[in-house]
């Protein structure tokens, strides 16, 4: 009778768990002070799991690269800083983590914003320049003044390093978008591939669509963060070199393998008047750059985009 | 009948209650749903009434196809302010009609942004009981759809197909294609052809969904309520998720 019972509840058993139920799930997490929003194909406890997961490693992420971290040493700072000066170099100098005095000159750490004089660029200037930092046992060395703005990369690398956590567990469809940046794998609830929207810089729309998966994609653009002084606007993405905002586009997206090098290219191609040097160096990646006057043109390797009228 | 009697009825009429599906905003906000043979003698109050829920400036009407009281219906509306068009595409309120198999008490229900939408208005309720106390029951089923802009005249390209509220795909337009679909009533048959898509079978009552003419222009639909189904033209493929 024992055994009877025993079998009939290890039946049971086995039909609750098959009816747990595998559906699209959706959550919301705020980080790095934009909505970060989840969608996965699985059960309702895979998804709470994932959910910690992505808690756990965002959160790692903003104690290490907050802009009030002076966190030099710890590993995972020094291999994303690696990642990128590779950029630093492969973009001569367009993206560089070390343009944080500039975002403090021009106010954009704490909204008050103001255009600087010719001479207080210049000054903040010598505090730029991820050439002047040095690696010592382990170690960043900054000079003073210097502060690391991880803001074009740390969101890329979170969302490689969420998603790919994710994957291992078991979740074979879904995407993580955190504002600008974005990886998605497997299929969309259509059976197809994802289809993101990419935001149009001046309008309400969509300035196309790209249908991709197992691809990374982020934007930077004139429109995120900045500022209108004497008609003439003022944003967010510095050139390094001139310590004013960089000219002559309004977007620029790029998609590839990985978040975090879509996030630190997408700076760079901002910054460069030659963003098809750059790309020559990454062949797996491919840009959408929308120029100041409105007019596309796509460098590097061709994903599928379907423009929107 | 009171209040809440109603509404009680008005959510209970058979044809209407699983109307209650989500979906991409289409630019269609307001729809209201009259179940009578002669809709002219009602459609001029319940549209001045709903109006007010309508951000639509213009009042311009078309048909999408025709009525046995066609002629009345528009000396009816042109009499209260509206103008007609015959091109459809361009009108913000648009009038489609279908035969129910079933005679039914007249009655009507407004959907708003998919959802039946509750207006306390006493106008209403006085004209509710006229229908339902004076009148024969009817065979006529109007759709009056309020636009918040008149639909697109750039043809679509995409089918997408709701169950329960839920996509179940997105087809594209452009292909020759025949679907079926198990529903919680039984099964449904889409086909798209020629760059239109209608519905060839459907295990509903009245066979509503299977008159509503073929649909090609973005934001146009065909519901089949019984069924818990929706058909949608998308002028593009409609996004998972937006960057930047």
């Amino acid at each position: 009778m024992a055994k009877k019972l025993a079998f009939l509840f290890l039946i049971f058993s086995l039909l609750l768990s098959c009816g747990a139920k595998i559906g699209w799930h959706t959550s919301t997490l705020l980080v790095f002070d934009t909505l970060c929003e989840i969608r996965a194909f699985c059960s309702p406890s895979a998804f709470r799991a994932a959910h910690e997961e992505m808690e756990r490693v965002f959160s790692e992420i903003e104690i290490n690269f907050s802009p009030q971290s002076e966190e030099y040493s710890s590993r995972m700072v020094i291999d994303l800083y690696r990642r990128a000066f590779q950029v630093h170099q492969d973009s001569e100098g367009c993206f560089d983590i070390t343009v944080a005095p500039l975002s403090r000159l021009w106010g954009f750490q704490n909204k008050s914003y103001s255009v600087p004089t010719q001479d207080q660029i210049d000054s903040i200037l010598e505090q730029i320049g991820m050439n002047k930092i040095k690696e010592d046992n382990g170690a960043l060395v900054l000079l003073p003044g210097m502060k690391l703005d991880w803001g074009g990369i740390a969101k890329g690398c979170a969302i490689d390093l969420a998603s790919r956590a994710l994957i291992e567990m078991g979740i074979s469809r879904g995407f993580i978008n955190a504002g600008g940046d974005l990886y998605c794998w497997g299929k969309n609830p259509d059976g197809q591939d994802w289809n993101i929207g990419i935001q149009h810089p001046r309008s309400k729309g969509y300035l196309g669509i790209l249908s991709i998966t197992q691809l990374g994609a982020a934007t930077t653009g004139d429109y995120q963060r900045f500022f209108i002084k004497d008609g003439a606007r003022y944003h967010h993405v510095f050139d390094p070199r001139t310590g004013y905002p960089a000219s002559g586009k309004q977007s620029v997206t790029v998609c590839g393998p990985e978040t975090l090098l879509c996030d630190a290219l997408s700076t760079a191609l901002f910054v460069s008047k030659n963003p098809e040097i750059i790309m020559d160096k990454y062949p797996e990646y491919g840009a959408i750059i929308i120029d100041s006057e409105g007019d596309i043109s796509f460098v590097g390797k061709a994903y599928p985009l379907s423009r929107v009228e | 009948m009171d209040r809440r009697k109603f509404f009680k009825t008005m959510l209970a009429t058979p044809l209407l209650y699983p109307l209650i599906l989500s979906t991409e905003k289409s630019g269609s906000n307001l729809e209201l749903y009259i179940i009578a043979d002669e809709p002219q003698l009602f459609l001029p109050t319940l549209l001045s009434e709903i109006q007010k829920y309508s951000s639509a400036e213009r009042r311009v009407f078309g048909l999408l196809n025709s009525h046995p009281v066609e002629a009345a219906i528009k000396h009816a509306l042109l009499k209260t302010g509206w103008s007609f068009t015959s091109i459809s595409q361009s009108a913000n309120l648009t009038l489609s009609f279908s035969h129910l198999r079933h005679k039914a008490l007249p009655s009507f229900t407004l959907v708003r942004n998919e959802r039946i939408h509750d207006i306390r208005s006493r106008r209403l309720l006085s004209l509710w009981r006229k229908m339902n106390g004076e009148h024969e029951p009817s065979s006529c089923l109007t759709i009056a759809s309020l636009k918040r802009k008149p639909l697109s005249h750039a043809s679509g390209e995409f089918v997408s197909i709701y169950r329960n509220g839920q996509k179940v795909e997105t087809l594209p337009l452009t292909e020759n294609i025949v679907r079926s679909y198990q529903t919680p009533r039984g099964r449904i048959t889409a086909r798209i052809e020629n760059r239109k898509a209608w519905l060839t079978e459907s295990s509903c009552r009245h066979e509503i969904c299977l008159h509503s003419p073929p649909v090609s222009f973005p934001g146009q639909r065909i519901i089949c309520a019984p069924n818990h189904f929706l058909l949608e033209i998308q002028r593009t493929r409609s996004v998972d998720t937006v960057i930047g």
